[in-house]
Parts: C-alpha cells; structure tokens; sequence
C-alpha cells in the first residue's frame, strides 16, 4: 500500500464529490434533516384515537363514565351517534377509530351492585392501535368499576372512604419506568435515528460513487493505473468515511442540543462504535456497486437494502427480543441492531464498554468481513 | 407514413391518423422503456424479490404488538399468592424468563437489554393480604422503546388489577356467605376489520404500499435522468416525439410494471400465506394503484428534472419519500402525530392511497366513501405531472 497513490485516488474522489454541489449539499443536509423531522414526526405513542359514543341510558353515570373518555388525552371525541349504522359509516371512513356504546338500564343495574358490560368496537385495520387503544379502554372501565365498588361499599356497609377503598384495592401495583422516566417515544426514537440516517446516506453515498466510474467508463483509468485494488479501495472510501463520521458530530449534536436527549455514557465507545458503523455501512454500499452495473441499480436496491431491514430489523421501532425467532435471526445478520444497542445503550442507559463490548465486537467483525468480500469482489481485470 | 397518407382525406380523418400516430409513438416509446428495464436483470430481480419474498418476511417477521415481553421475577415471599400472581403473566403477551436471587442482578439484566421487565413481590406479600393490609408489588420497565414499554406497563396493570378485584370479590362474597353482586364494568370488544387482529395483514399490505412508493418514485426518475447523464434525451428531443410523450411513456411503462409486481405480490403472498380478504373491489384497487403510481411518478419526474445525474436523484427520492413513508400513516397512527406534520402530510399521496388501500381492501368500502381521498390523489398527481411538464420543456425548449 502506497500512502501517496492512496491520497491521489481520495482527493481525485473528494473533487468530484465536492464539484457536485447537490449532491454535497444533500450528504450532509439529508441526515440532519431527517433527525429532525422524524424526531419531531414520528410519534408512536398511540394519542387522540378519535372515537364517537352511543349513549343509550342517558343518565348522570353514564355521561360521568363517558366523560372519562372525552376528558382524556388518548382519546378525541368526536360527537355522539343515535344509531349503530352511524357507527359503522363513520369507521368505514376512517373518522373514527373507536365507538363505545353504554347499554340501557347502565346506572340502574351499576347502583343495584350489578356489572354491566359496555361495548367497545375498534378499528382493527391496525391491530397495534386496535389493542393499545383496548388496553386503554380496560383501564378507564378498572378504574371507574375501583371507584364504584369504593362507593357501594361505604354506602352498603357504613365503612369510612379509606377502609372501603383498602377493601376494594387489597393488591396494588407500583410501576417504575426505567431510563426514560417521562415515556417519551422522543428519546426512545431520537438515538435510534442516528443510526437510520447514517446507515440510509452512507451507504447511497459510497454506491454511486463507484457505480458512477463504471457506467461512465473512467474507472478504466483505475483499472489501468498503477494503484493496487486496496490503494484504490481506501482511497475511494475516505471521503465519504469523513463525511460520515461529521454527521455523526451533526447528529449527536443535534440529538442533544436539539432533542435535549441525555447522554449518559461514555463518548469514546460512541465515537468507536460509530466509526465501526459507518465503516460496515461504507461497505455494504461498496458490495452493492461491485454486483451492479447501472447507477439505477445501486441507488434502487441500496435505498431498498438499507431501508427495508433497518426500519424493521434493528430495534428502532421494536425490540429484537420481541421479534420472531426467524426475524431475530435475521436481526443478528445486520449491523445495524447492534449499533442501535450501544446508541441507545450511550444515550438513555449511560452504559460504558463493559456492557457493551460484545456489540463493539459484532462490528468490528463486520467491518473486517465486508472489507474481505469488497476485497475478493472487485477485480481490475473484468470480464466485459 | 400514415399521417402524410391521410392528409388527402377529409378533416376527421387526419385527426384520427394523428391520434392513431401518437399513440403508436407513444406505444413504441413505453416499449422501449419496458426493454430496457428487461435488461436490468439485477434490478428486475430485485423488483421481484421485494414484491414477492420480501413481502413475506416482513409480514411474518414483525409484530409491533407486545409480544414475549421478557419478564424477570424476584420473589420475595415464595407464597401460594405470589405464585399465583406470577403465573397470570402469561403468553402471548409475557414471557417468564426467570427468577433472580438479588433485585440487582434483575436490573443488571434490563441494562443489558436482555429482559424488559422486573417484578418485585414483596415479603410478607401473601400474609399481608390475609391479614386484610393493602399490598403494592413493584414493577420495573425498561423503557428505551417507549411504545412498547408503555404497552408492558397496561398489561401489567391490568393483570394485577383483575388480581386485586377478584380477591376482593372472593372476601366480600366469603364474608357475607354467598357470591355477593358487586358493582363493575366489564368490557366487551368488538374489533373490526380484522377480527382476531392479525398483523401479518397489516405488515404486508404496509410492506407492499412501501414498495410501490419506492419503485413508482425511482424508476422512472432514474430512466430519465439516466437519457440526461447519457445524452440520449437530445435524440429523443429532436425525434418526432413531443416531450410529454417522452414523459408519459415512462409513467406508463413504470405504471404496468408496478402493477404486475403487485399483482404478483397478491396472488403470491398475500392471499395465499396470509389470507387476506380482498373484502373491496379488486379492479377499483388496481385502478387506485395505478392512479397512485401515476401521482407517486409525476413527483419523481419532477425530481428528475431538477437533477443532473442518478446520484442527485438518489438523493432527492431519500429526501422526499423518506419522510412520506413514515409519516403517512403506515409506520405510526396518523392522528398522533403533531398537527403540523398532518398538515404537511397532506402533500403526501400516501397519506391518501393508505385509507384507499386499506378502505377497499379490510373494510370493503367502495368509491362512495372514498371519492375524496381519490380526488386528492388525482389532483396532486396532475399537479406534480404538469409541474414536472413545464420544467422539462423549459429545460429543452
């Protein structure tokens, strides 16, 4: 290896990269824009489910059950129906998502020490809003049934407010949210999206730069010269390994200025893990433009490549240990979910190296095997 | 040619030779484009893959619903009680991983990431509640993933309420000699669409609504970009075909293709593997479909225009349909979403083509609930198309 050659075939790539102004721009201007929109954007906690109410008793109980709904921030109220066809226009059209219909005879049968079942239809279409949205439901009717067996028992045994509630509420349940007190999706996703733009933008980068060369032929001239494969494998990733790791600066920026997401942990196993990432995330755009031979092709199954198991895949929007054996398998076969653990493990948790080593590991190992099947792929004698 | 034939003839003829011309030109011209996207076997397979197997995997793969949420126990009473609270965290929801000697060790594992919740029962749990004193037990969640956590939580809390209510009811029953009413709510749910809320549905349709996006944004940005990197616009230019067919019969060819690929993607996986009910009309959803390529298409011409080679391009179709395929709706409920984003969303052809999709497919609803999300459809689409029109004869021009 011949640090000169190196340093010829890096500065001839950061010219044409730098000469096209778009595309510079777009490189440093996508992930940050991402970051924010998306931090912004993309909420998953499951808030303002419209919903419409059948109120078919019409007494004080029943409007101060519903109210319970109305007053709520998970749920929208969108007026109330006289009929359950109405019902059924309303969640064809996606107007609501929700209807909750209180039988007849709701107070008369709840005040006799009776239990009354209220119906709840949902919109199905997405079943993780569908059972969200019922847990939410059961909750309100627990709470609401707590408070009238504590009535009904002060009233039918003479018991002082307190005894009757410890009668009614012997077991009770404590629940401490760890890393992310307040349970805001923001920090949950905010990390994680370091590692989405960084694994969508890397890769596209380094793509179309070789790509490029060989749909316009000038990769002859590498062909031809006297830089050995590796010399112009390096050569050829560092500017886009530079852009990179700025954006990682940018984003973890962002993230905490922006965000005002905390960091916890240690900053040399981020920066580590990130440059390990960005390195794994290099290398797969270089193997996808050594099998491709239209700029259309890379930017196709890049875009598709990078996104699809990213989205799915790494953590970002559910934990690998909840995924399917056959998904979590896959999981393990990308880079990605690895690095998702040790940003969010940086961020929220403050973990350091010893939590962490072993997805330091992982990565490292993927850098090394990418570099090996960039390294047996790429020949200076093709066939055509 | 047919057209100087036909100028012997009277008025309506040449207007029907004309017509019959441009669209043989226009004929000739999406044949080309299908041609060459033919040539592209690594593309084309991979078209077919992400309509076909990829489908699958991601219909298989996720559930975003709680499931086998790890849960760790320390139990500090090891009573009848406290392993009958135990036991009622249960699957599909739960998964019991275990006991732990020391809270400690149970905190160290939710560090790691290896389990997600930590129940923590008292000593004295079981003589507390027969000695009548009100009991709490402790629950830790990780919450790094805070849909999911917040999700453990509800169940969580709905277990141990139902625990708590029915002791209640078993000692208020006992004490008065018989079953005694008690006053309660129960809920009853009636989930529509999609009875027994399986997500494969979900997850495929998104995966397929996913694709369509991608490929209807890049193939026929890339195809004209690509005549602009090489030159051969120009010869188009000069040759008999007006810029709007060069237009048009890239939209079109790319329209058919993205049809057939998901024509694929339902006989193959869909209803097959997964068994979704095609409740709606079919041809109304590939005619959707095609209206919503034609609209998704227009946006990646006009993209096209403004780019000078794929890699700009490639750049742009991240910019612009990175966002519409998060935020639209299949990725998160759109109501959650901060009014702004719903406002800028409503430039996202997705956000249409989602309640279409799902209105015709799950619900069977036909054009007469859904004539305004296609009028939005169709309206953006013409925009976007004429927009990118009028650039790219300016550019020639």
């Amino acid at each position: 290896m011949n640090r000169r050659r190196i340093a010829a075939v890096a500065r001839k790539e950061w010219k044409e990269t730098v000469r096209d102004r778009l595309f510079l721009l777009m490189a440093f201007l996508l992930p940050a824009l991402w970051m924010v929109v998306f931090g912004y954007g993309l909420v998953l906690d499951v808030e303002h489910v419209p919903f419409a109410v059948l109120d078919r008793d019409q007494s004080s109980l029943s409007r101060d059950y519903l109210y319970r709904f109305i007053e709520s921030r998970y749920f929208d109220y969108r007026g109330s129906v006289s009929d359950e066809r109405e019902i059924d226009r309303l969640l064809g059209d996606t107007a609501i998502r929700m209807a909750i219909v209180v039988p007849e005879r709701f107070e008369e049968q709840l005040l006799a020490g009776r239990s009354v079942t209220v119906q709840t239809l949902l919109d199905g279409t997405f079943p993780l809003h569908a059972d969200t949205t019922k847990g939410y439901v059961i909750a309100v009717n627990n709470s609401f049934t707590q408070e009238l067996l504590t009535d009904f028992l002060a009233r039918t045994r003479g018991l002082g407010p307190d005894e009757a509630r410890r009668l009614a509420e012997p077991v009770s349940l404590e629940t401490r949210y760890l890393y992310n007190q307040e349970v805001r999706s923001t920090w949950s996703m905010v990390p994680a999206l370091i590692m989405f733009a960084l694994m969508v933008a890397s890769p596209l980068l380094t793509a179309l730069g070789v790509v490029r060369e060989k749909e316009t032929g000038s990769i002859y001239n590498i062909y031809s010269s006297t830089a050995s494969k590796a010399e112009f494998l390096v050569g050829k990733l560092a500017p886009y390994f530079a852009i990179s790791m700025i954006n990682v600066a940018v984003l973890w920026m962002i993230a905490v200025w922006l965000f005002r997401v905390p960091f916890k942990g240690n900053i040399a196993v981020f920066i580590a893990a990130s440059m390990l990432f960005v390195l794994c995330s290099t290398g797969i755009g270089l193997v996808i433009s050594l099998l491709v031979r239209t700029q259309m092709a890379a930017l196709i199954i890049t875009i598709i490549i990078a996104m699809v198991p990213t989205i799915l895949f790494s953590g970002l929007l559910v934990p690998v240990s909840s995924l399917s054996p056959g998904a979590q398998v896959q999981a393990h076969l990308f880079p990605m979910m690895y690095y998702t653990d040790v940003v969010r493990g940086s961020f929220l948790k403050g973990l350091g190296l010893k939590s962490m080593w072993m997805d330091l590991l992982a990565l490292t190992g993927f850098a090394v095997v990418l570099r090996l099947v960039v390294y047996g792929l790429f020949t200076k004698r093709p066939k055509a | 040619m047919s057209a100087k034939g036909a100028g012997v003839n009277d008025k309506d003829d040449i207007e029907a030779g004309t017509l019959r011309v441009w669209a043989l030109r226009l004929f000739v011209m999406t044949r080309k484009e299908l041609l060459q996207l033919r040539r592209d076997v690594p593309l084309l397979l991979f078209l077919i893959y992400s309509f076909s197997l990829s489908v699958y995997i991601s219909g298989a793969g996720i559930s975003m619903q709680l499931n086998n949420a790890s849960l760790l126990v320390h139990d500090g009473d090891h009573s009848a009680s406290s392993r009958e609270l135990i036991h009622r965290f249960r699957p599909p929801y739960f998964r019991f991983d275990g006991e732990v000697e020391d809270q400690k060790f149970g905190v160290q594992r939710l560090d790691q990431g290896t389990a997600m919740l930590l129940l923590d029962i008292p000593p004295r749990f079981h003589e507390s509640i027969v000695g009548r004193e009100p009991v709490s037990v402790q629950l830790q969640v990780d919450t790094t993933n805070a849909p999911q956590g917040l999700s453990a939580a509800a169940y969580a809390a709905r277990i141990v309420g139902e625990f708590s209510f029915d002791l209640a009811s078993f000692r208020l029953g006992g004490a008065s000699g018989g079953l005694m009413d008690m006053p309660r709510v129960e809920s009853a749910h009636r989930v529509w669409y999609n009875q027994n809320q399986d997500e494969t549905w979900f997850q495929s349709i998104s995966h397929i609504l996913r694709m369509i996006t991608l490929f209807a944004f890049l193939l026929p940005a890339a195809a004209l970009v690509r005549e602009k990197e090489h030159g051969t616009v120009e010869q188009l230019l000069v040759s008999p075909v007006t810029p709007f067919q060069i237009m048009l019969s890239k939209v079109l060819a790319m329209t058919l293709v993205i049809l057939a690929a998901t024509a694929l993607a339902m006989a193959s996986v869909l209803k097959p593997v997964f068994g979704v009910p095609i409740k709606g009309s079919a041809p109304l959803f590939f005619l959707m479909t095609a209206l919503y390529s034609f609209t998704t298409a227009g946006l990646g011409l006009f993209a096209a225009t403004v780019a000078r080679n794929q890699a700009q391009v490639g750049m742009m179709a991240l910019l612009g349909i990175s966002p519409m395929l998060l935020l639209s709706g299949i990725a998160t409920p759109f109501e959650a979403m901060p009014p702004w984003v719903q406002t800028l969303m409503a430039l996202s052809p997705l956000r249409y083509f989602v309640d279409v999709t799902y209105g015709i497919l799950l619900k069977g609803v036909g054009f007469d609930v859904l004539w305004d999300s296609m009028l939005a459809m169709a309206l953006l689409g013409g925009t976007m198309f004429g927009l990118g029109m009028w650039r790219f004869r300016r550019q020639f021009q």
